[in-house]
């Protein structure tokens, strides 16, 4: 296979680097353990939601077996990942490129409908969601775009927003507006790390800003919906105000300890709409209460520093870009979909990382941190061991 | 340390910057979250609840009436209504859903969307009742088999009131309707809700209290799509009381059968009974022909009927027995006589001659229907001679005899229970007029003329009495002396058949007046049926009583049959003591009021209201055969 980069490679980046038992010592042991009790807290929510809903009519014992598959799944991706040097994805990055449009194209075309949305595809009797993978691989793609550009030139920029605008386009087209915004928060996230000027970046998102009304003629009536309702949810409490309300009750009722796991009764009788996924906090809120909430908040700060803490070691700006690209894209959907549940945010459909149920987030973000350890192990050799 | 130099893409304050956006939208949603969950947890705890939880109010059954001997005179029979929880309903979707149920419900529109938009804003939990007719079986199949289309309304069992004899007892009865808006604003904190159903007249609103039960309450589990997924407690509504009336079915019956017949052979148009025992007020039967079909206002009375009632002159919604007034006529001479006797005008062999028809004084003109040559106090009044009630009502001032005066006569009539409602206990009763010299001058500005005392002394001119009024007379006359409150019911129940409260017989005053005096009142009128006045051929009772003609109404003259097109109005009140003799026994009284009853008759014919009395009375006491 004969791929022309896009750019030529950097010094500090070698295409071929094979990994060793002694670079497993240079794992980040923080990020590992961080990812695991997120993991492990995402199967106990499950666990939660399953038994708690009552029109539930499968088997809990089989649904709790695919979220473990999934698991594991996930953590074989990472690890995998994690052993081959990332050099090569930015080798790939076009590849990777083209693929994922291809993927996303793919979703409109024999994708699945869900409330409206096509955004899945049904492969061997899993439902896939091409669009979390995307998210993983444009910041590759964005982060080779970075590294081997100045990033102070407005021509990088523009470049990055044209490299996402095809993707972006696709995933509005599902419609998903929430995914799509992800790019931008991935975008600029990773344009802030790499140094791109402020003032830059504040035109674009001032340019932005005045783009919205443009915006606003394309989305869907229920997306106006939703976004007017956020101001005033109670001007139409039976119709776009019900989510939000009915979200508020939910976190409201957990109260500081919350109900106890599985006895929370906004998700299973149906008042939470899509408990599992994008009204997921409001359900643990119930379940766990406040404290539950601030735990996963500081696991979620922690994983979130152990990326940043990569970016820094990083041994080159392709790792660095990805590492603060992972971590952007985390913190924008953390801080949509918690502010949506506590009526901060316009309902928008993101997952929440971990906590909302499906194999397609998991192992996408599974494979984002098996990028981020594969960077961490090969961290030093980068920073030091070129130089002596 | 890593060397900056060397490491360019490392921006340690952009990482920098970042943590710190990371931390501040933690810190962010964590305050919200406090302030969500522990400052106002509560709040939206019990929001929870409500979410989840629905209390269903549950509407008691209504107590049934019966009659003295258990006869069901108004019972509740199975139904559906269709109600409206207007929390279940989006604004958006209001109209939608009415447009849906108007014609399942009969009714507009935007009558029912106005119900739930006027329920949202008092309180949107509480179901609204938007069906006013029960509804049919298949209506309410249809509704829970589609029930997504209904979103928001449910079926409930709804009891319906029925009535299985509906016009014999209408007038008393009355009947129950939906609650409206003035009478739920003075009884909400009772437990009244907007769906209920409420007395509207007659005794379904005279003893709502009892009737009425106490609101139960169902706590309902329910998943957001509405469906009640289970019950948590439940409070049992508790059941209203059962009523037993003072009223004999049997004897209801008997009366309405001979009033009916009379109506239908166009005997007379118009026609009361009343029937009570005397010793108690007990009122025996009621009966106001023609009357109405209550079980109409309970399946909402169609706007045809309710003209048909409206234009019909003889107003059928009216129960005469107690709301209409006329003039006794005849039988008001009780009044007369009793007051003479005890103002001492005149004593039991006070004689008057009336050897000519009419009497006349200053110029003015009185008549007797017919000449009775000289009659002392019994015969005068067993033979309704006019001039001699002018003369002991008003003196003659030829003669110089003395009469009793128009303040006597007021105030022995009043004592009576004339000119004030006897306190029945039925909705709407209507007081009566007893004038007297300061009425008249109050009420027309014109002094007071012996004339106007002749009239009043023979139950004519200004007196209007209503029907129960003269039988309560008479019953104080033939009971020795006492005026009891009238009254219908006898007893409460409750659901398991015990007593809660019995109705004692209530005095409403003793008669001021001697027992030797209503003893030759008893005689007389037992003489009215005796000589013949009140022909009752082949009695089996020792009735006594008096008859009365009521002229009111413009006589028109004859139609073409040869008929009186409105004429008199037949009066005859009576009672039956135990044996033939004077003593005051009498343990039934009774009064008839026939409309227009000349209409068939000559003029002096017999009171065809005497001998509907004797049959009534003898088979009643099972001695008509």
């Amino acid at each position: 296979m004969s791929v022309r980069p896009l750019a030529i490679p950097q010094p500090s980046s070698p295409p071929h680097d094979r990994p060793s038992a002694r670079r497993l010592l240079d794992l980040d042991w923080i990020l590992l353990l961080a990812t695991l009790m997120l993991m492990g807290y995402g199967l106990a929510m499950g666990y939660s939601i399953t038994v708690e809903d009552r029109n539930f009519t499968g088997d809990v014992g089989q649904q709790m077996l695919r979220a473990l598959l999934y698991g594991v799944v996930g953590a074989s991706a990472m690890a995998v990942v994690a052993l081959v040097d990332y050099a090569w994805l930015g080798t790939l990055a076009p590849v990777i490129f083209i693929g994922t449009l291809v993927l996303l194209a793919i979703v409109l075309v024999v994708g699945s409908s869900t409330l409206g949305a096509t955004r899945w595809v049904t492969i061997a009797g899993f439902n896939f969601q091409p669009s979390e993978f995307a998210k993983v691989f444009m910041i590759i793609v964005l982060a080779k775009w970075f590294a081997d550009r100045d990033v102070r030139s407005p021509f990088t920029l523009l470049g990055g927003l044209a490299i996402l605008a095809v993707p972006v386009a696709l995933v509005f087209r599902q419609p998903d507006l929430g995914t799509s915004l992800v790019f931008f928060g991935m975008f600029f996230g990773m344009a802030f790390v790499a140094g791109a000027r402020l003032w830059q970046l504040t035109a674009l998102l001032a340019a932005g800003a005045a783009a919205l009304p443009l915006v606003w003629g394309f989305l869907k009536e229920y997306q106006k919906a939703r976004l007017t309702a956020f101001t005033d949810p109670y001007s139409d409490p039976q119709g776009a105000g019900w989510n939000i309300i009915q979200s508020l009750i939910a976190v409201g009722s957990g109260s500081l300890t919350g109900k106890g796991l599985t006895h929370g009764t906004q998700s299973p009788l149906g008042y939470l709409p899509i408990a599992e996924s994008d009204f997921v906090f409001s359900g643990l809120a119930e379940d766990l209460g406040f404290v539950g909430a601030v735990i996963l908040f500081a696991l979620y700060i922690v994983l979130l520093f152990a990326a940043l803490s990569i970016a820094r070691r990083s041994r080159d700006a392709f790792g660095t870009y990805i590492a603060g690209g992972v971590a952007a894209v985390f913190t924008f959907q953390i801080m949509v979909n918690v502010g949506m549940a506590v009526s901060l945010m316009p309902v928008t459909g993101i997952p929440l990382p971990f906590i909302s149920q499906g194999g397609s987030s998991l192992i996408s973000i599974c494979f984002a941190l098996g990028v981020l350890q594969a960077i961490s192990m090969r961290a030093s050799a980068g920073g030091q061991r070129s130089a002596g | 340390m890593i060397d900056r130099s060397e490491r360019p893409f490392v921006r340690p304050h952009r990482l920098a910057g970042f943590a710190l956006v990371i931390v501040g939208i933690f810190v962010v949603l964590s305050v919200r979250l406090w302030d969500l969950q522990v400052v106002n947890g509560a709040h939206y705890r019990s929001l929870s609840e409500q979410n989840r939880i629905v209390r269903v109010p549950v509407l008691p059954t209504r107590g049934v009436i019966l009659d003295r001997g258990g006869q069901l005179l108004a019972r509740n029979d199975p139904g559906f209504a269709v109600t409206v929880l207007p929390a279940d309903v989006a604004r958006a979707r209001q109209d939608e859903l009415a447009s849906r149920l108007a014609p399942l419900v009969e009714r507009g529109s935007d009558e029912i969307a106005k119900a739930i938009a006027d329920q949202r804003i008092r309180n949107p939990y509480e179901p609204v009742k938007v069906s006013v007719k029960p509804v049919a079986r298949e209506v309410a199949m249809l509704l829970i088999e589609r029930a997504e289309l209904y979103r928001g309304a449910t079926v409930t069992a709804e009891a319906m009131r029925v009535y299985p004899d509906g016009p014999l007892y209408s007038p008393l009865l009355g009947y129950v309707g939906p609650i409206n808006e003035a009478e739920l604003a003075t009884r909400k904190d009772l437990g009244y809700l907007l769906r209920d159903t409420i007395g509207k007249t007659g005794l379904e609103y005279q003893y709502e209290r009892y009737l009425r039960g106490a609101l139960g309450r169902r706590e309902v589990e329910r998943d957001a799509s509405l469906r009640e997924l289970r019950t948590l407690g439940l409070t049992p509504p508790k059941p209203g009381n059962d009523l037993v009336l003072t009223i004999d079915d049997r004897l209801q019956r008997i009366l309405a059968r001979e009033l009916e017949q009379g109506v239908r052979e166009d005997r007379f148009t118009q026609a009361v009974g009343i029937a009570m025992n005397p010793q108690n007020g007990e009122v025996l039967a009621m009966v106001s022909i023609p009357a109405y079909d209550n079980n109409s206002f309970v399946r909402g009375v169609s706007s045809a009927e309710m003209k048909a009632w409206n234009g019909d002159w003889r107003r059928p919604l009216v129960n005469k027995a107690i709301a209409d007034i006329y003039p006794p006529g005849s039988t008001f001479k009780m009044v007369t006589g009793l007051t003479a006797l005890s103002t001492g005008a005149a004593t039991r062999n006070t004689v008057v001659n009336v050897s000519s028809s009419v009497m006349v004084v200053d110029g003015w003109r009185f008549y007797d229907w017919t000449t009775h040559g000289t009659v002392d106090f019994v015969n005068g009044f067993a033979h309704s001679s006019d001039i001699y009630f002018y003369t002991i009502g008003g003196g003659n001032p030829y003669t110089g005899q003395r009469g009793a005066g128009p303040e006597a006569i007021a105030k022995y009539g009043r004592m009576l229970g004339f000119g004030a409602p006897t306190g029945i206990d039925l909705p709407g009763e209507s007081g009566g007029i007893m004038p007297d010299p300061d009425w008249k001058l109050a009420t027309f500005d014109e002094p007071w003329t012996l004339g106007n005392t002749y009239h009043a002394a023979i139950g004519q001119g200004f007196v209007a009495v209503t029907p129960l009024q003269l039988l309560n007379s008479y019953a104080a006359v033939a009971n020795g002396g006492t005026v009891y409150k009238p009254r219908l019911l006898k007893e409460v129940r409750s659901p398991d058949g015990k007593v809660v409260h019995t109705e004692p017989p209530a005095v409403a005053r003793k008669l001021d007046v001697k027992e030797e005096h209503l003893r030759l009142i008893r005689e007389s009128a037992r003489r009215v049926v005796t000589i013949g006045q009140a022909y009752m051929p082949d009695a089996k009772l020792p009735i006594a009583g008096k008859t009365g003609t009521a002229e009111f109404g413009e006589s028109k003259g004859l139609d073409a049959a040869g008929r009186n097109v409105l004429g008199f109005h037949n009066w005859f009140v009576s009672y039956v003591p135990k044996e033939d003799d004077t003593d005051p026994t009498a343990e039934i009284a009774m009064v008839i009021l026939m409309f227009d009853s000349s209409r068939s008759l000559c003029a002096n014919c017999f009171n065809p209201a005497v001998a509907l009395t004797q049959k009534v009375l003898e088979e009643y006491r099972g001695v008509n055969k």
